[in-house]
């Protein structure tokens, strides 16, 4: 099942023999003492891959327990503003005294039921941390580190003052083996290109994030690792905002289009675009308006069209919060803003026309977004395309109980974090949405699609040594 | 501006338009869903050729699956691997396969009819490795840096091709990594107690069992080996003894002994993450000498003990009881040199021309003995010390702790699987460049090293956990 050796790390946890422990530990046995003993039994624990790219499984084995042991599989993780992260789940070995992770269902803790990435995926700060924290990795060239350890019994809370059964680290990567990080400063531009390996061309992608800004390159830098040249963008927070106090134009983006439409490893006639949340806005209106842009295709995620169609970039940021009264706050203090953009209007100048689009276009949408209307969107979309007669182009993956952080897989859901927002520069607990089990099988799903539809749609046609991928 | 007063007005508000938002939402969706079940998710596009290596980050004992994808089918294409060394020589390998029907060929069972190896090789690409066309000669391939990985660009090339002769049509690339550490392996610099090592520690609360891990005469601090045993789950301390600028004297002769080794065993027992009672000694070449004489001499008591290749006694010749010895260019008489000027060192550690006040006592020996012998080793006269050592442990009633290994075809390096073999390598430049021979033929070479290493685990799995 495994390829290759698997990678083993076994640890003796103790000066006792096996045979000691294998007389006295009795399974059906009703007495504590022994799972409070000192005497702690050998298991080995076998993650594989040890390490793996942000969005492969891996497979989590425990052997050698006692037959019918109960045991916590739990998982740890340091991220790199100094928060810690855990996740866990109650396991029973079986006759062989094996848990294996992928095919048995876990009986309780942060997730239940047969989840092989769960460990990951409920992922949430440990007791006494701060309440909104978003577990986002800004340092794309060293992993993610994520400690995986074997407890005895079904435990719930203190797992730092015990001693494990058992403990691995395990590796998630977000840049494949070669791809390269280029930083990318000329025309004004904040941005990073990532390149696949091998000397391409490649086709492009632009990739924008939201309303928080900063320069965020983990998706770009996993795109890379499938094979598409990505362009991540700063266009909220780039330096010559810093720097002037003023937000970017539209032509920023068109810039950026050309960057890589101009690099000497991309292939320039085969460039997408890729926007979530306020990224999407400025997707919207390229794919249809822009004369400088030639789209093969474009991805929305959890985004609308509406937004004043002639306005400046900062205008269509601004256009969110015209109307105070649209943000409310729940009893927890978190604000739902997706009313902000509500109703759809029907006014032309006030969303983007959806049926001059030429590219194909996928959307992707959690029904339980409270940050962005996006199923209403979505609808309005599809109606004007199947009024102007190119819905053909239109794709929508719409996940019920997802939230509007539809992220790359394995991505911990929260549903609501403390949020900068630009436009006011307040901090507000924003709630997001999506119920945990439904948001993170929604995400895995989501990506798995997007990146069909992009090969497909960047990839078409054939070539011979024109396009080289470095594939996982 | 964006803050609205919490009043049950507002709440209601709330509660109403999210409901009839959701009711609005939940009549519309039914619409939404059928265009999600009109796409095609099968792809239509004819996909470019792909190459994939499974774990693509590995361990470098560790196998991985190459495959590559969507070729035309029945057609000839090359595989072929290339990375740099840390001295910057190219190393590269190629083979030749042809294509399955539906345009794909497997590493892990298809097979190779020509190149750096055949047949079905899943690692060939790894241990058939060697310096590209005009590299320096007498190259050894060595990862000095255990911290990073090694970083392989493989390539799959139209037709069947030599890298050699020009250049090719390359299909698809992938780019993989090899790694001497696991995640979470601790890597400690040990200068303390005189003693010079470096300790590699498993990740986890331990104690682990451990491994004193001894090299040869090369000299120096080498520590791929021991950073494996600790990605494998034992604390292991590879020790420089000779050839070391931090330890005592010059650097070509032993000017450490009995004591030296004393205390890097004792610094193991004592180390809080370590079960003293559960250490073993491994040594290559000479290091098996050393690992004879710490077993038996010192009064420690490891669990059990791994030699490859090397002598019963010192081949240095001893200056004092403690062990120091002479400079190995010293005693040149047992040197021979074949028609190419290349030097073999195995006649001098024939048991007849060992110092015999230096052969260990062999018949002392308290626990288990694994000897891996090479039976093309030009370096070590490694079949006459393993016949010596078994005789003798036989003659005192103990053939029961004594395992042998032969391996026919392979020579006096028996390193860690995958990783190319040098027949023979540069020894010296001063006070003239000498090249020595080791021995060994590549494939049956890379069997020795595959099988021995699993049985090495096996056996430190055997006597040093249960």
């Amino acid at each position: 099942m495994l390829a290759g050796v698997p990678c083993q790390i076994w640890i003796h946890s103790s000066r006792y023999t096996t045979c000691d422990l294998w007389a006295d530990y009795k399974p059906n046995d009703n007495t504590t003492e022994f799972m409070m003993d000192r005497k702690q039994c050998i298991v080995k624990l076998l993650v594989q891959p040890s390490r793996g790219l942000v969005d492969e499984k891996f497979i989590i084995l425990v052997q050698k327990a006692p037959p019918g042991y109960q045991l916590t599989i739990h998982a740890l993780h340091k991220c790199e503003d100094g928060h810690s992260w855990e996740a866990f789940g109650h396991y029973t070995a079986d006759t062989t005294g094996t848990v294996n992770v992928s095919e048995d269902p876990s009986l309780g803790g942060t997730y239940s039921g047969v989840e092989q990435m769960g460990l990951l995926w409920s992922l949430r700060p440990v007791p006494g941390s701060k309440p909104g924290l978003r577990l986002r990795k800004m340092n794309v060239q060293i992993p993610m580190e994520v400690t995986i350890s074997v407890y005895q019994g079904h435990q719930t809370e203190g797992f730092m003052d015990q001693v494990p059964l058992a403990s691995v680290v395990v590796e998630r990567w977000y840049m494949a083996p070669g791809v390269r990080r280029i930083p990318i400063t000329e025309d004004g531009l904040t941005a990073t290109l990532f390149l696949p390996p091998g000397p391409g061309p490649s086709p492009g992608l632009l990739d924008l994030w939201g309303g928080g800004g900063q320069l965020v390159e983990y998706r770009a830098s996993l795109l890379a690792s499938h094979g598409i040249a990505s362009l991540a963008l700063d266009y909220l927070t780039p330096k010559i905002t810093k720097q002037t106090g003023k937000m970017v134009d539209l032509q920023y983006f068109e810039k950026a289009y050309k960057v890589l439409e101009q690099h000497p490893q991309v292939n320039g006639s085969r460039i997408g675009m890729l926007g979530l949340s306020f990224g999407t806005s400025i997707t919207f209106n390229m794919a249809v308006y822009s004369k400088v842009m030639k789209l093969r295709c474009a991805v929305c995620i959890s985004g609308s069209h509406v937004q004043p169609v002639n306005g400046s970039m900062e205008e269509m940021l601004m256009n969110l919060y015209r109307n105070p009264d649209r943000f409310h706050f729940n009893k927890d203090n978190e604000v739902i803003s997706r009313a902000m953009l509500l109703p759809i209007p029907t006014e032309p100048s006030l969303k983007v026309d959806m049926g001059r689009l030429k590219c194909p276009l996928l959307l992707v949408l959690g029904e339980d977004d409270q940050s962005w209307p996006v199923t209403e969107s979505a609808m309005d979309i599809k109606e004007m395309m199947e009024q102007a007669g190119n819905s053909h182009l239109l794709t929508v993956l719409s996940y019920p109980n997802a939230g509007h952080l539809i992220e790359p897989p394995y991505t911990p859901h929260a549903r609501a974090t403390l949020f900068r927002n630009l436009a006011t520069q307040e901090k507000v607990m924003v709630l997001w949405g999506g119920e945990t089990v439904a948001h993170s099988h929604a995400q895995e799903d989501a990506w798995r699609k997007l990146l069909v539809f992009l090969k497909e749609n960047l990839y078409s046609g054939t070539n011979s040594g024109a396009t080289l991928l470095s594939h996982l | 501006m964006v803050r609205a007063h919490l009043s049950v007005t507002t709440i209601r508000q709330l509660i109403e338009m999210k409901m009839s938002t959701c009711s609005g939402v939940h009549r519309s969706l039914a619409c939404l869903h059928r265009a999600v079940g009109g796409v095609r998710w099968k792809s239509s596009f004819r996909q470019a050729p792909l190459l994939t290596a499974a774990p693509v980050r590995s361990l470098i004992d560790e196998q991985i699956s190459i495959t590559g994808r969507f070729l035309p089918p029945d057609s000839p294409v090359t595989v072929r691997a290339r990375m740099h060394s840390e001295e910057g020589d190219l190393w590269e390998s190629f083979a030749h396969y042809n294509t399955t029907a539906d345009g794909t060929v497997n590493l892990t069972q298809d097979h190779s009819v020509g190149g750096s190896y055949l047949g079905c090789e899943p690692m060939g690409l790894f241990w058939a490795l060697q310096p590209a066309p005009g590299a320096r000669e007498g190259l050894r391939l060595r990862k000095m840096n255990v911290e990073t990985p090694i970083v392989m660009l493989m390539s799959l090339l139209e037709g069947h091709v030599s890298p050699s002769e020009g250049p090719s049509t390359e299909l698809a690339v992938v780019t993989t990594e090899r790694w001497y550490m696991a995640p979470g392996v601790k890597r400690i610099e040990i200068r303390q107690n005189g003693v010079v090592g470096t300790l590699f520690l498993p990740p986890g609360p331990g104690p682990f069992p451990a491994v004193l891990d001894l090299w040869g005469m090369g000299g120096g601090l080498v520590e791929y080996r021991s950073a494996l045993f600790a990605s494998r789950g034992y604390a292991s301390l590879s020790l420089a003894y000779i050839g070391h600028k931090e330890l005592p004297g010059p650097q070509n002769t032993m000017n450490v002994g009995d004591s030296y080794f004393k205390s890097a065993f004792q610094l193991l027992e004592d180390h809080p993450q370590v079960d003293g009672s559960r250490i073993g000694i491994m040594g290559l070449s000479f290091g098996v000498y050393l690992t004879l004489r710490i077993a038996i001499n010192l009064g420690v008591k490891p669990s059990c003990l791994i030699c490859v290749n090397g002598p019963v006694g010192s081949t240095l010749k001893l200056i004092d009881p403690e062990g120091r010895s002479s400079n190995f260019e010293s005693e040149q008489k047992y040197w021979t040199y074949d028609d190419q000027g290349y030097v073999s060192f195995k006649a001098v550690s024939l048991p007849a021309n060992i110092v015999p006040a230096s052969i260990v006592k062999v018949e002392r020996l308290t626990c288990p003995l694994m000897y891996i012998v090479g039976e093309d080793d030009l370096s070590s006269s490694a079949i006459e010390n393993a016949n010596l050592i078994e005789e003798t442990l036989s003659a005192a009633g103990k053939s029961q702790l004594f395992t042998r290994l032969s391996y026919p075809g392979a020579g006096h390096l028996i390193e860690p699987p995958y990783t190319p073999n040098a027949r023979i390598s540069l020894w010296s430049v001063k006070p003239k460049k000498v090249m020595t021979l080791w021995g060994g033929h590549t494939a049956p070479h890379a069997a020795a090293q595959e099988d021995s290493w699993k049985k090495i685990l096996d056996f430190m799995e055997c006597h040093l956990r249960r």
